[in-house]
């Protein structure tokens, strides 16, 4: 009989120190495992840690003097609402760019993803998909569509079959809006920041608003990609200069003959840094304004004397949203008016996506 | 058969060990011996495995910068109140190529300014660190004055929601103390605060980014 407990076994016995090492390596396959996991908690831990963010609403952190406030322009007074909206239908395109009225009543939206043509009343008639974004859209009295692309104007019949392209433009070309005088085309090309005047065919016949000191012409200032042109019933052009926060009537020789607005964040001003983005003209030469910053859609008379407001910034909810939590603008914040044949004010949202109908309240004085 | 082997068979000295008869049974030393063999190794794997991961994350440390997204900046302030130093090392930078060098910057002056100049009552920003320099008319250009700013984030709230977002905040990286615990990244509200490879810790936008 043994002098050693039963239970304390041999060092020499090989099947006990075989148990023994297994125990272990167990020991250490658990203890690793667990250190292993413990690790992989503590890391995400970590990571959770450094991501979890203050919860905390956005309130600035420092002092009204250290903070941007634009507040008090972002409501306007009722009593200057010349239009009422009474309806409004989403434009359905990936991002809509600009709109244009027809001569029937018609409502084109052109932008990411094609062009979509409405009744007056908002219904979807046509819709034209197209691979390369439009930024500008023109119908011909044959009914054939201008559509303005980067680099080129695609001409479409009116069902939208391409009939031809015209690339042999400047280089740079970015045609932001589109209008037509007789036999002239006048294309605004916001990437060369002049006004090009084009034949029937699309060939170039001359530049207007290039600077030229000699001609009193201080040229185009175009900051961003926002610039229109359009035809009034006087015979002149009229074309945004958005950086001097005007708009500037020119003759189809490219003369300068009148220019109106001035830029302030009051109503009756033009705000930002780069203003009117878009805007249309009524039968009596009077207009309708867009700005971004603060989207407002504004009336002015022929003289370019403010008269009210078509909507102001209130009415454009999320567009506020975007701008007071600072995300960054460009291309897919501006507002964009048309004026249709009954008089009404379609106006687009670019960032809602949505068609507004715009009608006036009272009978014009 | 004397001195004939089968083909196959190996041989061994007398005395090698191999040729001994098996024992009974592992020598108590030796078993001991191989336990503590076995455990110091399995010691020094661990020891090298941990020296291997501290090292390791050392090193994912040492790549990798804090920078703000611009696209996801809300401009609310907290760049210039939370970081560690005393003025803090996120700064206005200014892409050069995105700006319109704009007559009426709303990044360098107050929504409503008395004149179209320098005047300190026309400027934004609270501690003058924009300057403005006439370039051609009606065209200037902005730049910032780095000791001057302190990430408040004025200039590039009037930037982006006027203008086209060439005013954006970047955390400095010859300033950063790189504690890889950055306090403004936890305060952040909006997340803008991401890991960006030290090679390049910077996040522009457009061309001709100056000003960092």
């Amino acid at each position: 009989m043994s002098d050693e407990p039963p239970n304390n076994p041999s060092p020499a016995d090989p099947t006990q120190l075989d148990r023994a090492r297994r125990s272990l390596l167990r020991a250490a396959a658990w203890g690793g495992g667990i250190a292993g996991i413990g690790g992989l908690v503590g890391l995400s831990a970590n990571r959770l840690a450094r991501r979890t963010p203050a919860r905390e609403a956005a309130t600035p952190a420092l002092g009204r003097e250290f903070t941007y406030d634009v507040e008090r322009f972002q409501t306007s007074d009722p009593a200057l609402l010349r239009f009422v909206e009474t309806a409004r239908f989403p434009a359905g395109l990936e991002r809509a760019r600009n709109l244009t009225a027809g001569p029937d009543g018609s409502i084109w939206v052109v932008g990411t993803g094609g062009i979509r043509k409405f009744s007056a009343a908002g219904e979807l008639t046509l819709a034209i998909p197209l691979d390369r974004p439009v930024y500008a859209l023109a119908l011909r009295a044959s009914g054939e569509i201008l559509a303005g692309q980067a680099g080129q104007i695609s001409v479409l019949d009116a069902k939208g079959g391409v009939l031809t392209v015209w690339s042999d433009l400047p280089a740079g070309l970015l045609p932001t809006s589109i209008a037509i005088a007789g036999p002239h085309i006048l294309v605004a090309d916001a990437g060369n920041r002049v006004v090009l005047k084009l034949d029937a065919t699309g060939n170039k016949t001359g530049v207007i608003g290039a600077r030229d000191p000699d001609r009193n012409l201080r040229g185009f200032v175009v900051p961003s990609p926002y610039f229109c042109v359009r035809m009034a019933s006087d015979g002149l052009l009229r074309v945004t200069n958005p950086g001097e926060h005007q708009i500037e009537s020119y003759t189809l020789d490219g003369d300068l003959e009148a220019a109106w607005g001035t830029g302030s964040f009051a109503v009756a001003g033009f705000c930002g840094c780069c203003n009117p983005v878009s805007f249309d003209i009524f039968p009596d030469g009077s207009f309708v304004t867009c700005e971004k910053g603060l989207p407002r859609v504004k009336l002015y008379d022929s003289a370019g004397g403010f008269t009210g407001l078509v909507a102001g910034p209130e009415a454009f909810p999320e567009y506020l949203q975007a701008a007071n939590a600072g995300t960054p603008h460009s291309l897919g914040s501006g507002i964009y008016a048309a004026i249709d044949p009954a008089g009404r004010v379609l106006v687009l949202d670019v960032v809602g996506g949505t068609v507004r109908i715009m009608q006036r309240k009272e009978p014009k004085p | 058969m004397t001195g004939g082997s089968n083909i196959g068979e190996r041989h061994y000295p007398a005395q090698h060990p191999l040729n001994d008869p098996p024992k009974p049974g592992p020598s108590p030393a030796l078993n001991r011996r191989g336990l503590l063999q076995a455990g110091a190794r399995g010691l020094g794997l661990l020891g090298f495995g941990a020296a291997a991961g501290w090292l390791g994350a050392r090193e994912s440390k040492s790549d990798t910068r804090w920078q703000i997204n611009p696209d996801l900046c809300i401009q609310c302030g907290r760049c210039a109140t939370a970081c560690v130093l005393q003025v803090s090392a996120v700064k206005c930078t200014h892409s050069y190529g995105v700006c319109g060098y704009c007559k009426l910057c709303t990044g360098y002056f107050e929504p409503e300014p008395i004149n179209l100049d320098e005047g300190a009552e026309n400027q934004l920003c609270p501690t003058g660190a924009i300057k403005r320099e006439f370039i051609e008319d009606p065209y200037y250009e902005y730049s910032i004055i780095k000791e001057l700013c302190i990430g408040c984030g004025k200039c590039v709230k009037g930037c982006n929601m006027f203008g086209n977002g060439s005013l954006y905040l970047q955390v400095n990286h010859d300033l950063c103390v790189n504690c890889d615990s950055c306090a403004i990244a936890r305060e952040c509200p909006a997340l803008a605060f991401v890991k960006v490879p030290a090679t390049r810790p910077y996040l522009l936008r457009g061309k001709g980014a100056a000003g960092k």
